[in-house]
């Protein structure tokens, strides 16, 4: 089974000289088609470094980046702006909601952008998964910071892309709203078969992942399947102590 | 906090570059035009400090228009050559001379063709010096300048063709000599100049010899031109004066600085309106930085600045942007102006030596004036904006609710109704303030409209949104035009300042040469008119010989030829006015003019007929007698009839015997009707022969008249469009810098449509449609005013008999917003190139 995305060899590398920072030190990661995948690690370990290579929003100083059977590495500026019409959905951290749009139209901006129509089927299961209701109709600065991030996440979902990227999509919410989100990615994944990939620093958003990876350094230190909040905690906190890293 | 606000500034430099390019722009515009001015006045100023170089003393027949000017005899020139006077040149010049072309037979071209008498000595006073030959020595001879021998391309012993405006007729000349001027020069400013033998110069001029009309004096060694003029004026004949040659050279330099001080202040004008458009630029820029610094200012607030020392900060920042703008307008100006001189000046052929460049103080002290004022009152609603800002609100996440726009449209309103009021009042003609109430109405119109326009922006804006902003990227960029109506409507409204003044003006245009095309076509008896050149005074000096019209008569098919005189120095019962002499009865008959009172026939001597409107402005009856002062002679004229005003016909009319007291006795235009049978082309060629000896007489038939006036507006129309190049300049880096700000607000958006996949081209469409239509808004707005304010003067100029007809332009109108639509993509291709450019990743973490 080929992988939803995938990362060889990754390396990337900011700066030069005194001032030279590595952020990634060879990283392979396959994502697994159909899983829910979170990206763990301390302040610096590359997590977001990491997301954002596999994504096609940062250049990788060596190895390849391949979405689907797309070989990301290398692509123009024309090719990276098809790969997201047609096989990336965004998460990000703050909403990012366009001001001037109602949440629905917010919803099917990727669509529209990319001149295609919704199947209506598909885009009233997202609609109703997302659980807005008569809020639809609404702009950004009418809705809570909650509902803001399942305008966000039901944009990634109807253009069903490939793979959804999350940059911690929890970070700015209280913790009912954060559970919310993130049910409903997982129920996304579980009942739409929706590849998603998330980073977070928060253990117990990535007990709702099916498998979390590591990262300290720059390099995967370890993975972990079918996590609980406890264990994941744990596995941090030993990574803290490795790398003396204090978060 | 001076500081802060100082480091702020440096901080911001990028996005003030564009306010301190509007006051550069706006201010370079009007530094540019004074230090014209300055120059062209001291090039003229050397001219005369050359004509007047050997003059000590100047004497003149006193300035009084109502006698016949007194003249100078030769007795009268031997009594005043005191002691102390060295050299004696007695005057005996006129204008109008003008030789003809050797090889094309046509008239010579040149602003001033002079002709002066020279006695067998030469010139006395040494400007005048030959080169070749003699000077005239008899009545068939002239000495000419080596510019006129280049001009009519005649050489020594050569025939040349004059035209003498006394004679009105063309004589031919042998050429004696050829001359030139003081310091090797072929011309003083691009003048012809024909010197006749003095005594046949006396007659030609003045009708009999032994006159001059003046005289000069040079000074033996020792003696000073005050103490000559005090020994010169106790001999003075009555109705002389003496002054100094400095004195007249000043006099004369003043007397044109007058005339280029006209130029100067249309072009200050023009540049007080770039200056007005740059304020609505400076506003949005300092409007958006400080919205988007509102969380810095609040942490001054808190950290405990007083509001005025938050005002402080934004207007110091204002008053050195203003002072940078000011100091590079100048600089930029006084390259402008300097160039503006040396090309004008050789356009006009004013074939003078430059005098260098002039930088008076009023151009320096205009130039901060004008930059940092501008700068201030456009940062100071921002500022007090900014002030008001409470800590605690700025200090959270900036939150700009949509404000209502009713405060902000009620004072508009009120703006515009009082702008119009204040229109209508000086188009009425309401006290002798007309001219500074029609600027402060259309000043508070302006306002009042641009207050106005954020209401309007929503409806307009989404209308022309429906037609451009096709495809999605289109959609968000109409969405994006739409979110701040204020910003789109003020970056707007200066472009809608230019606009409004150029389809004011075509309109007008338009409307004046409809009314023409109407009035003309109307059912007259006029089929070929004759004209003086356009750029001849009226007075009697240039035109054409009236006899002349006895030869058109003769010609096949005419049945009536009417020749017309008229004359501007002239007044009616102290008031100057235009006056005009013809055969009013053939006028009557060619012009279908109508009779209201008294009679409409040939006139005799001191008879006059009026129109009705100017009889009833006056209470003026048949049968009065009125003062009528024409050239130097002034008589009692009675009024034998009214007719009623036409915009063709207007005016006071005299008989053809008070010609005799007009300065020049030549017809100004010419009328010829003719009957069924005549072929208007052959006879406007015959009658072209005929007038073939008059220089720059026209002759045409009416469609040639009417098409001739047109050019004559499209001229005009086209000059304020291009000297409001500035002001539409402006208004598009007005656009650009909006844009530019708005981008740099909008990153992190930017970065998320890139993010979900919006091409690079599709963020270039997005800022194109935005920008497209904050332009198109402008000029509709702009159009819609110019055509409101057209109609408001042609209403005007209707009742007042000179139009007909009010005619939109509409070709003109729809380029303008075509134009608009080019500026729009223009104005937009570099905000766009750098948001396009953007990193997706850092823009989306844009904070």
């Amino acid at each position: 089974m080929n992988a939803a995305a995938r990362a060889v060899d990754v390396w990337k590398v900011y700066g030069s000289g005194e001032a030279q920072v590595i952020a990634l030190r060879g990283v392979s990661l396959e994502v697994e088609r159909g899983k829910f995948t979170a990206i763990m690690g301390p302040s610096g370990s590359g997590k977001s470094t990491l997301m954002h290579c596999l994504a096609g929003l940062d250049s990788v100083s060596r190895g390849q980046v391949a979405v689907g059977d797309t070989l990301v590495t290398g692509l123009s500026d024309g090719g990276l702006t098809k790969l997201r019409r047609e096989k990336v959905g965004f998460v990000f951290q703050q909403f990012n909601l366009l001001p001037t749009l109602t949440a629905e139209e917010n919803i099917s901006l990727p669509l529209a952008i990319a001149g295609r129509k919704a199947d209506p089927a598909w885009f009233k299961t997202v609609i109703d998964t997302v659980g807005l209701g008569d809020r639809l109709k609404h702009r950004p600065s009418e809705l809570s910071g909650g509902q803001q991030q399942r305008v966000a996440c039901a944009r990634a979902l109807v253009s069903r892309p490939e793979v959804i990227f999350a940059d911690e999509p929890t970070g700015n919410l209280d913790s009912k709203s954060g559970a919310d989100i993130l049910t409903f990615l997982r129920r996304s994944v579980s009942e739409f078969g929706q590849t998603i990939v998330m980073v977070t620093h928060d253990a117990n958003a990535a007990s709702y992942a099916d498998r979390v990876v590591f990262l300290a350094d720059g390099r995967i230190v370890d993975e972990m399947s079918s996590p609980t909040a406890e264990a994941v905690l744990d596995k941090i906190k030993s990574l803290d102590v490795m790398t003396g890293a204090d978060e | 906090m001076i500081k802060a606000s100082l480091r702020g500034l440096l901080h911001r430099k990028l996005r003030l570059t564009l306010a301190v390019v509007a006051i550069v722009l706006s201010v370079g515009f009007l530094a540019g035009s004074i230090v014209l001015g300055d120059t062209l006045n001291n090039r003229f100023a050397g001219l005369f400090r050359t004509i007047n170089q050997n003059v000590a003393v100047q004497v003149q027949p006193n300035d009084d228009r109502t006698e016949t000017p007194a003249r100078l005899t030769d007795a009268d020139l031997a009594n005043l050559k005191v002691d102390g006077v060295d050299k004696v040149s007695g005057d005996v010049t006129a204008n109008g001379f003008i030789p003809f072309r050797s090889d094309t037979g046509k008239a010579v071209t040149a602003q001033t063709t002079l002709a002066v008498g020279v006695g067998p000595e030469g010139d006395q006073l040494g400007l005048v010096e030959k080169r070749r030959g003699d000077w005239p020595a008899g009545s068939g001879d002239v000495a000419i300048s080596a510019n006129t021998a280049k001009l009519a391309k005649v050489g020594l012993n050569d025939e040349i063709k004059i035209f003498i405006p006394r004679l009105g007729e063309a004589r031919t000349y042998r050429v004696s000599g050829i001359v030139g001027f003081a310091g090797g020069r072929d011309t003083l400013a691009g003048e012809t100049l024909i010197m006749f033998q003095l005594d046949h110069a006396q007659k030609l001029i003045y009708g009999e010899s032994g006159l001059y009309q003046g005289a000069s004096f040079s000074a033996k060694d020792g003696v000073s031109q005050a103490e000559l003029k005090k020994r010169i004026e106790a001999k003075l004949p009555k109705g002389f004066k003496a002054t100094t040659g400095d004195e007249a050279t000043e006099e004369a330099s003043n007397s044109v600085s007058d005339q280029f001080s006209a130029f100067t202040i249309i072009l200050s004008a023009f540049a007080g309106i770039a200056a007005f458009v740059g304020i609505f630029l400076i506003y949005n820029t300092f409007n958006i930085i400080v919205a988007q610094r509102s969380r810095e200012l609040a942490l001054l607030r808190a950290m405990g600045a007083g509001w005025g020392q938050v005002i402080g900060t934004v207007l110091l920042e204002a008053l050195v942007v203003g002072g940078v703008g000011a100091t590079l307008g100048l600089a930029a100006g006084i390259g402008v102006g300097a160039g503006a001189e040396a090309w004008l000046s050789s356009q006009l052929g004013i074939a003078l030596p430059s005098g260098g460049i002039v930088v008076s103080l009023w151009a320096v002290v205009w130039s901060y004036v004008v930059g940092v004022i501008v700068t201030v009152i456009a940062a100071f609603i921002p500022a007090v904006k900014a002030s008001m800002v409470p800590p605690v609100a700025a200090m959270r996440e900036v939150v700009r609710p949509d404000k209502s726009l009713v405060g902000l449209s009620i004072v508009g309103a009120a703006f515009l109704v009082l702008g119009a009021g204040l229109l209508f009042l000086a188009l009425a003609g309401v006290g002798s303030l007309t001219a500074l109430l029609l600027a402060i109405g259309v000043v508070m119109i302006f306002v009042g409209v641009a207050l106005l326009s954020p209401l309007l922006a929503k409806p307009v804006v989404r209308a022309v949104g429906a037609i451009v902003g096709r495809g999605q990227a289109g959609k968000l960029g109409v969405r994006n035009a739409l979110r701040n109506p204020r910003r789109t409507a003020v970056t707007a409204a200066a472009l809608m300042i230019g606009v409004t003044l150029i389809s004011m003006a075509a309109t007008v245009a338009q409307s004046f040469k409809t009314s023409l095309t109407e009035i003309l076509g109307g059912d007259f008896g006029v089929e070929v008119m004759i004209q003086a050149p356009p750029t001849a005074p009226p007075t009697g000096e240039a035109g054409f010989n009236p006899s002349a019209m006895d030869k058109v008569k003769q010609l096949p098919g005419v049945t009536e030829a009417a020749a017309w005189h008229i004359t501007i120095d002239a007044a009616v019962n102290g008031t100057p006015a235009f006056l005009a002499a013809t055969d009013v009865a053939v006028a009557q008959r060619m012009w279908r003019l109508e009779t209201v009172g008294g009679q409409l026939k040939t006139l005799g001597e001191q008879e006059l007929v009026l129109d009705d409107k100017m009889a009833e402005a006056n209470r003026w009856k048949v049968g009065d007698k009125l003062d009528v002062r024409v050239g130097h002679s002034s008589k009692q004229y009675t009024v034998v009839g009214i007719y009623k005003a036409s915009p063709t016909v207007q005016g006071p009319i005299l008989g053809l015997p008070a010609v005799d007291d007009f300065a020049g006795k030549l017809a100004y235009q010419g009328f010829v009707s003719l009957d069924s049978s005549a072929d208007v082309g052959w006879t406007v060629a015959a009658v072209e022969k005929i007038m073939e000896d008059y220089p720059g007489v026209q002759v045409g038939d009416m469609s040639a008249y009417v098409e001739q006036t047109g050019q004559a507006f499209d001229f005009l129309v086209n000059a304020i469009t291009v000297l409001l190049g500035v002001a539409l300049i402006i208004a598009l880096l007005g656009i650009i810098n909006t844009l530019l700000l708005s981008i740099v607000e909008r990153t992190r958006e930017l970065g998320l449509v890139r993010a979900v996949g919006l091409s690079r081209g599709g963020v270039v469409r997005m800022i194109g449609v935005e920008s497209v239509l904050i332009a198109i808004f402008g000029c509709l707005l702009g159009v819609a005013l110019g055509i409101g304010l057209a109609a408001a003067a042609v209403k005007a100029l209707i009742d007042m008999k000179v139009m007909t007809t009010f005619a939109l332009p509409w070709t003109s109108l729809v380029t303008y917003v075509f134009v608009a639509l080019v500026f729009g993509v223009l104005a937009a291709l570099w905000p766009a190139r750098r948001a396009a450019k953007l990193n997706v990743l850092d823009a989306i973490a844009y904070e």
